[in-house]
């Protein structure tokens, strides 16, 4: 799968510079600690049980790990040859062209916002049912939201970042605790037999074959943060190993573990009462399945979790906010840092966009745990689906123009295989998004939201065209990201170590 | 103006922008003044043709002559001892790692900066200005490429587009005219291509750290 590299002795350097750098675990950690788990396991897990009214979703998580593995094949491949830390777009500017390019990386910015606000919308709602049942403390939902907002702004501002070994502990805490509840929640069974069934490929058709679109959007929402190791890229030890061994085994632990939540809840409910038991409990769906210490031990690490998440989702947003600002493809102001190299403006957007959603859902009166965190977390999980596609199908003509040195298997195949699965999904995703946000259909959401991406997409695709045509130097430049400044091509990663 | 007026060596101007000039703190992370520290050692070397920049490598060129200071003579000895060669960010991204405590070095020798203590007995000892003044000797050299009234010179335009490259650009701001960074950006542009080169990849480099967050 490997091209084949000719060894040769890289003294003084390169050595010492691999030093410096990021192994497998590290890289890991980062992937990781962005997709956490018990965020998944707790909030979307249980939600999407109550919203979908589909069982189907322990076998969603096995087959998506498996349609992410075959697209992870071709993305890694132009990794190799693309270094750029706003991946996907850049991806899709190399790759299908830059027009298009800039209708994605709205896209793409659009989706980690709403997963980025939408979080707040369950750690609200969790932080003030510990409070008022732990410290008698008693306020709305939104209070705690704005709390969290608050602190992560400031943290923004100030750029102090959770030190990976604090996120390291709390991830490790977070899979044992979910690896802990699945092996109670699977030892007591309802009715005392474990039931395989939704573990079945039958049930991800259960209702049709539309069914799989809605199942697959929840599941690619729980892998969301997977396709961030590239960011690292140019940190790695040796980036053509450690950014594919690190993706891999991230969809690889990614899948065993929801997979098992999801099926130990299912089948410690019952496959027939989960739908019901997750209205009742919601997160508590997850809690309830070991003793008393597991459960206050899982509902103090959710909130840390869906903190974590919230953080990590917020520098995700800036950076893509930040290298865009650097391209000219937003306003240049926000590609500028102030002192200690902080990106303030790209920061306060994404701080001012959380605030705007916070104060709209608290005056609404809308419900957050649903509407807030599921809905806008899915249609972020459904704007990634569209950028995976997209890049598999950017990853296939990239490589028709070159091989650079690929495999048929990398290079074509494997993507090719991706973006027709991942293109269907989209089609069942949109024609049963009624079903994916728990509504009739035909309510407004379930177009609005959808549509929400077509129409950034094609505002960015008139950006790019008016670029195109105004300021050609610019436009050279899209999906260059960090190297707009040299005007170069990001160099492609090398391997640094001997 | 006081005795001590700088080195003019770019590095050490570039040092004393990126600290405060009585309490020695930082202004930017580390990594950043490190990585411009380094473009601007390189620079000292590019400014009398000792060396060539491309984006694919260093080459020195100018062999006979030795640069004066034991400190860039290294980095000589250093890019001529290299048995292949690597992309200037690689030679960024290697000064970059001892580029500020080298720079700090060169600057107590000449009698710019001194040791001091911070009142926080864990960060360990600092690097303070000997004279408040003379830290801002820079700005003044810097200054003709951010005010379009001035007559600009290659190293005060080297060293205030490096300091824009690492994340200066606000506290540059604060000493020239309105629109001075759009001023320095046209001036910048009138440099030689190796200088120009060299500030485009410290740029690259210090945004490359601050998008992977390892600033």
């Amino acid at each position: 799968m490997f091209q084949a590299q000719p060894r040769s002795p890289r003294p003084g350097l390169s050595q010492e510079l691999a030093k410096d750098r990021l192994g497998v675990p590290s890289v890991l950690f980062f992937v990781l600690a962005g997709v956490a788990p018990l965020t998944v396991a707790a909030g979307v897990i249980p939600t999407a049980y109550q919203i979908t009214g589909l069982t189907g979703i322990p076998a969603a998580f096995v087959a998506i790990a498996v349609i992410l593995g075959l697209f992870a094949v071709g993305y890694v491949a132009m990794t190799r040859h693309i270094t750029n830390s706003g991946a996907f777009y850049a991806f899709i500017s190399r790759g299908i062209g830059r027009i298009v390019g800039v209708g994605a990386a709205l896209v793409a910015l659009l989706s980690y916002s709403f997963l980025q606000v939408g979080l707040y919308g369950a750690f609200g709602p969790n932080a003030a049912s510990e409070a008022a049942a732990h410290l008698g403390l008693h306020a709305a939902w939104w209070v705690w939201a704005l709390g969290a907002w608050a602190v992560i702004t400031v943290l923004g501002l100030l750029r102090v970042d959770i030190t990976g070994w604090v996120l390291g502990v709390l991830l490790t805490a977070e899979i044992a605790v979910i690896l802990a509840e699945t092996v109670s929640g699977l030892l007591h069974p309802h009715g005392g037999q474990l039931s395989f069934g939704t573990l079945s490929p039958a049930d991800l058709t259960s209702a049709g074959v539309g069914t799989f679109g809605v199942l697959a959007v929840v599941a690619v929402l729980g892998f969301v943060g997977f396709e961030q190791a590239p960011v690292l890229a140019e940190e790695a030890k040796r980036a053509r190993r450690t950014i594919p061994t690190a993706t891999y085994v991230a969809l690889g632990v990614i899948a065993v573990v929801y997979a098992g939540a999801a099926w130990a809840m299912a089948a410690h409910a019952g496959q027939s009462h989960v739908v019901a038991a997750a209205g009742q409990e919601g997160p508590g769906l997850l809690f309830g399945l070991g003793g008393g210490f597991l459960s206050n031990a899982a509902q103090l690490l959710f909130l840390t979790s869906l903190f974590a998440a919230a953080l990590a989702f917020h520098n995700v947003v800036w950076r893509y906010i930040y290298a865009l600002g650097r391209e000219h493809v937003l306003p240049a102001v926000l590609g500028r840092t102030g002192g200690n190299n902080i990106p303030k403006a790209a920061s306060l957007v994404q701080s001012a966009t959380g605030l705007a959603v916070i104060v709209a859902f608290a005056a609404g009166g809308w419900p957050p745990m649903t509407d807030l965190f599921f809905w806008l977390g899915t249609t972020g999980g459904f704007g990634i689906l569209l950028l995976l596609a997209l890049t598999s199908i950017a990853v296939v003509a990239f490589f028709t123009r070159d091989g650079q040195g690929e495999s048929l298997w990398s290079r074509r195949i494997a993507p090719a295989l991706a973006a027709v699965l991942l293109t269907l999904i989209v089609v069942l995703a949109v024609q049963n998004y009624a079903t994916l946000l728990g509504v009739p259909a035909g309510n407004a959401a379930s177009w609005i939201l959808p549509a929400s991406y077509g129409l950034v997409f094609v505002a960015g695709v008139a950006w790019g065209a008016l670029l195109r045509s105004r300021r050609p130097q610019l436009f050279a430049a899209i999906g260059l990201g960090a190297y707009a400044a040299t005007g170069q091509l990001a160099p492609a990663v090398v391997e640094t170590a001997q | 103006m006081t005795r001590l007026t700088g080195t003019g060596r770019i590095a050490d101007d570039l040092y004393l922008i990126a600290h405060h000039e009585v309490n020695g703190r930082p202004f930017l992370q580390p990594r950043a003044i490190g990585l411009g520290l380094a473009g601007a050692l390189l620079a000292e070397l590019t400014l009398p043709g000792l060396i060539r920049v491309w984006p694919e490598a260093i080459v020195v060129t100018g062999r006979s002559a030795r640069p004066a200071d034991g400190l860039t003579r290294g980095i000589v000895a250093r890019l001529i001892a290299e048995p292949q060669r690597h992309p200037a960010r690689d030679w960024l991204a290697f000064l970059a790692r001892t580029a500020t405590s080298d720079v700090a070095g060169r600057l107590v020798r000449s009698g710019y900066l001194t040791q001091g203590w911070s009142r926080r007995p864990w960060r360990g000892e600092r690097w303070v200005p000997v004279d408040a003044d003379c830290a801002f000797a820079p700005f003044y050299r810097a200054g003709g490429a951010l005010d379009p009234a001035k007559q600009p010179t290659v190293s005060g335009t080297a060293l205030a587009g490096l300091a824009q490259a690492c994340g200066l650009g606000s506290r540059l701001a604060q000493f020239g005219p309105a629109g001075a960074l759009r001023h320095l950006d046209e001036t910048v542009r009138q440099l030689n291509p190796d200088l120009r080169e060299l500030i485009a990849q410290t740029q690259a480099a210090v945004d490359s750290a601050v998008l992977s967050h390892r600033v």
